[in-house]
């Protein structure tokens, strides 16, 4: 009998023929690795062929669920996709939120895993019957969401479907997975699914699931409900995480014209600020949508507000975009496509953002990619004078020679900047803006050292999901312009923190509501499963799968070069607004990686020793 | 004045948690309080060193021998000033200290001469002047005079002071030398008002009746420039001033042309 919230199988399916295995998950395997991003990395180790090319029919791809997926907890209805990335070649692991989450767990499955390739465009269905291919034709060249909305159609009342757009299908290595307008962004995992012949896996739930304790879950969700009301998630609530872009511009955090500088001049046009006619909580701008004089200064137009499923704190803010689409906005496409490239239109970087949701590209390497081959256009590196920073127009033609990887550009920036940038050669790696293969993040690493750390060490490389550490820049704990032991702390409670909330799951978002956070997320685990865990427990958990990602890494051929960060970075000072100068010596960097490691329990090199790669339990 | 100096109020601060702020703002480096031994002082940031004066009565070189010798080793050129001073900028602070040049390449002190007065009480001076500052008070030449004879003295009238153009716009009277020597000093700076500053409020911190734009406002502290714009500064609420130093402590104060960005504390994704 599983623990409450499980099933304590996994199904494994080969998507040559669609057959099936249930593989049996013991207790102590959920126990020890949750569920998310955690148990997807322990099925990685077992079910990834050591060293497979990531896009090769051998490799695995899973989507895995958490014991709170169906329960009312806000925010749980999440789902993890892992694989080994065909951006870095290393583990990537990408959560996103829908209503596919709770119906691909109640297959009656704590994960699908799917190895193999299908032999012709196929879409992967699992219900009750099983799982079984069916053929994907007309749903070739659709965008995610088309192919969503035509498979519902063809499918009927109760299915749940995860697609790829045209990148994927193509093998643009940074292509997502969609649904239900929400991505599973980052890595390339669209591309892993593209080559397995899959436009789409389609769910529907087929059983029921319960939590060891109904009534103290049900307590608890109430209780989180009412939190996620208060002042914690009111950022997210009002405006969405596009309000960090004006506040970062202010403190020199905002990545532009691709870290050749830390603030934008064009932010204010970008930012999504209250005007001050603004009532309170009212949309910026809606007085806009009939055609009158804006009431907001700035020109972003958001018009509706909504949620993921499952969640009350409904971060999604839906924005007008050219031609009477609405597009979802966050800081880091904007981010991306806007300062990262020098683009302060608007107009230009909605329609980019939404020209990668056609398209199926993650935004932050899109846009990463870009801003590097902008810069190498402009160094005479390559030969493509019409792209240039600040071009919206150009921004858009890159965005659809890479989806349709029609011309030679498009296609050598469809393998992203590591790679793009070792193919140009001329020292142009030493701007490329990546790190271990994934495009950074919207924030400075020279104005955020304790970032700098997480971005340089973490397993899926320059990430903000996985390491959190810019809340301890921010905190006002720590000093933006330094970098010690504090900062190696800072760095490993946040990337201990999102490898709990990654695998339990619950939205990040929340982590302002908890003030005791493993003990209060103990509780909820427990309470759901109907195991006695603690606080302690939790921090071995995080600790497990941060290392268990780590050794995966080294077995797929991680080098310790790989923890650091693009030379400008380290070459490159900036100055603050203050006049104060900002700089990250690869010293610096080096003293923050070594207490890192030592403080993981890691040699010199950043491998396990072989005591903790015993007791990681993936033998 | 019934009140040791350093306790005295002023818009909302005591004028010694005041000066220990500004130091810290301008220096980024440790600030030291010297005391006389056992003396009662009003609250401190975390993380300010205090030293007892081991001999009592011997002045400001003994003063200035107590903080230099506690420095030395921990940094190599300090600001020195008396406690009483409510209008001293971190500008002023930044500007002396640079005079200083180089580790091992310029001038022991750097002295101004502002507003007509020598000014060793608001001087920079190097930390490996402990030894000699501590030799002076023991032959009893208490003096500040009998230091800087020993020593490579650069000194830095009003005109050479406001060479910095930071200085010159927000401090442009070189009112940082302002002491409070008695009761209508006190009286006179605290008729003055507090640094005017600009305020801006980010993100979900912008309400109904709360300013999107910058606004000038005065206010002396963190919490009093929060306060101005109706804002409640609590664990939600970080403050970035100047868009450099990041703070969640209401204490902190401000001086003349700051900028003061408040921020939700979970910025982030």
């Amino acid at each position: 009998m599983p623990a409450g919230g499980y099933f304590g199988r996994a199904l494994v399916v080969d998507a040559a023929d669609g057959s099936a295995t249930a593989l049996p998950l013991s207790d102590k395997v959920l126990r020890g690795y949750l569920g998310g991003a955690g148990l997807g990395t322990w099925l990685l180790h077992r079910l990834g062929p050591p060293g497979a090319d990531p896009l090769a029919p051998a490799a695995a791809l899973a989507f895995v669920f958490s014991p709170l997926v169906g329960t009312p907890l806000t925010t749980s209805a999440k789902f993890a996709v892992v694989a080994k990335s065909p951006l870095t070649g290393l583990l990537t692991d990408a959560l996103a939120s829908s209503q596919f989450a709770i119906a691909g767990k109640l297959t009656g499955y704590d994960a699908i895993v799917v190895t193999g390739r299908a032999a012709r465009p196929s879409v992967l269905l699992i219900d009750g019957d099983g799982a079984r291919l069916q053929d994907a034709a007309g749903l070739a060249g659709l965008t995610a969401a088309e192919a969503d909305e035509k498979l519902r159609e063809r499918l009927g009342r109760g299915w749940r479907v995860a697609a790829i757009g045209p990148a994927g299908e193509r093998g643009v290595r940074y292509a997502t997975i969609s649904h239900d307008g929400r991505h599973a962004g980052r890595g390339g995992l669209g591309a892993v699914m593209g080559a397995k012949n899959l436009k789409a896996v389609a769910v529907r739930a087929a059983t029921k699931v319960s939590p060891a304790d109904p009534a103290a879950v049900l307590a608890a969700a109430r209780d989180l409900r009412e939190r996620s009301f208060g002042p914690a998630t009111a950022k997210y609530r009002e405006l969405g995480t596009l309000a960090n872009l004006l506040a970062f511009n202010a403190i020199s955090a905002l990545p532009t014209r691709n870290f050749q500088a830390a603030t934008f001049d064009g932010a204010e046009r970008l930012g999504a600020d209250h005007g001050d006619e603004s009532p309170a909580g009212a949309p910026a701008g809606a007085a806009d949508s009939g055609g009158s004089a804006p009431a907001n200064p700035r020109e972003l137009r958001r018009v509706a507000r909504s949620s993921c499923a499952s969640c009350t704190i409904g971060c999604e803010h839906i924005y007008r975009v050219g031609g009477g689409r609405k597009a979802r906005v966050e800081y880091e496409n904007v981010f991306a496509l806007g300062p990262m490239c020098g683009v302060a239109e608007p107009d230009a970087v909605l329609a980019a953002s939404a020209r990668c949701d056609d398209l199926g590209l993650d935004t932050i390497s899109a846009g990463g990619t870009i801003a590097w081959a902008m810069e190498c256009a402009q160094r005479g590196l390559i030969d493509a004078p019409w792209l240039r920073f600040g071009d919206a127009g150009a921004l858009l033609r890159a965005l659809d020679e890479i989806g349709a990887m029609s011309t030679p550009l498009g296609s050598l920036l469809a393998q992203g900047s590591r790679a793009a940038s070792r193919a140009v050669g001329g020292g142009s790696d030493a701007f490329a803006p990546h790190v271990k293969g994934l495009e950074m993040p919207g924030y400075e690493p020279r104005t955020l050292p304790a970032m700098a750390l997480g971005l340089a060490v973490n397993a899926r490389g320059a990430d903000h999901n996985r390491s959190g550490a810019y809340e301890a820049d921010l905190s006002g704990d720590l000093d933006r312009a330094g970098g010690g032991a504090a900062h190696v702390m800072a760095a490993i409670e946040t990337e201990d923190r999102a490898a709990v909330m990654d695998s339990m799951i619950l939205c990040k978002f929340l982590r302002g509501v908890f003030t005791d956070p493993f003990t209060e997320w103990a509780g909820l685990l427990s309470a759901v499963t109907g195991w006695d865990v603690t606080g302690d427990e939790l921090r071995a958990t995080a600790r497990r799968i941060v290392l268990a990602k780590r050794v995966y890494n080294l077995r797929e051929g991680w080098r310790p070069a790989d923890d650091w960060l693009p030379a400008r970075l380290l070459e490159e000072p900036l100055t603050l607004a203050s006049g104060r100068e900002a700089r990250l010596t690869p010293a610096r960097l080096r003293a923050m990686i070594d207490g890192y490691y030592k403080e993981r329990g890691l040699d010199l090199d950043g491998r396990p020793v072989a005591r903790i790669t015993d007791d990681l339990g993936l033998a | 004045m019934g009140t040791p100096k350093a306790a005295l109020e002023w818009h909302g601060s005591t004028l010694l948690r005041r000066t220990v702020g500004i130091l810290a703002r301008a220096t980024g480096g440790p600030v030291v309080v010297v005391r006389a031994s056992g003396q009662d002082l009003p609250g401190l940031p975390p993380g300010t060193v205090v030293v007892d004066d081991p001999r009592e009565g011997k002045g400001p070189v003994q003063g200035i021998a107590a903080g230099l010798t506690e420095l030395h080793g921990q940094a190599e050129t300090a600001f020195v000033t008396s406690t009483d001073l409510p209008f001293l900028h971190p500008a002023f602070v930044s500007r002396v200290l640079t005079a200083l040049g180089a580790p091992g390449a310029g001038p022991d002190v750097a002295l101004p001469v502002a507003r007509g007065y020598q000014q060793p009480l608001a001087a920079a001076y190097r930390t490996g002047l402990a030894e000699l500052a501590e030799r002076l008070v023991k032959e009893d030449r208490l003096r500040p005079a009998f230091l800087f004879a020993e020593c490579a003295v650069t000194r830095l009238d009003d005109a050479a002071l406001l060479t910095d153009p930071v200085l010159a716009a927000r401090d442009p009277d070189l009112d940082s030398v302002l002491n409070v020597n008695t009761p209508d000093d006190y009286r006179a700076a605290r008729r003055r008002p507090a640094p005017e500053v600009t305020v801006r409020l980010f993100g979900a911190l912008v309400k109904a009746g709360r300013p999107a734009s910058p606004r000038a406002v005065r206010a002396a502290t963190v919490a009093a420039a929060a306060d101005a714009v109706g804002l409640l500064f609590d664990r939600h609420v970080t403050a970035a001033l100047n868009g450099d130093q990041i703070t969640r402590d209401p204490s902190i104060p401000l001086a003349a042309g700051d900028t003061v960005f408040f921020m939700s504390a979970d910025a982030g994704g």
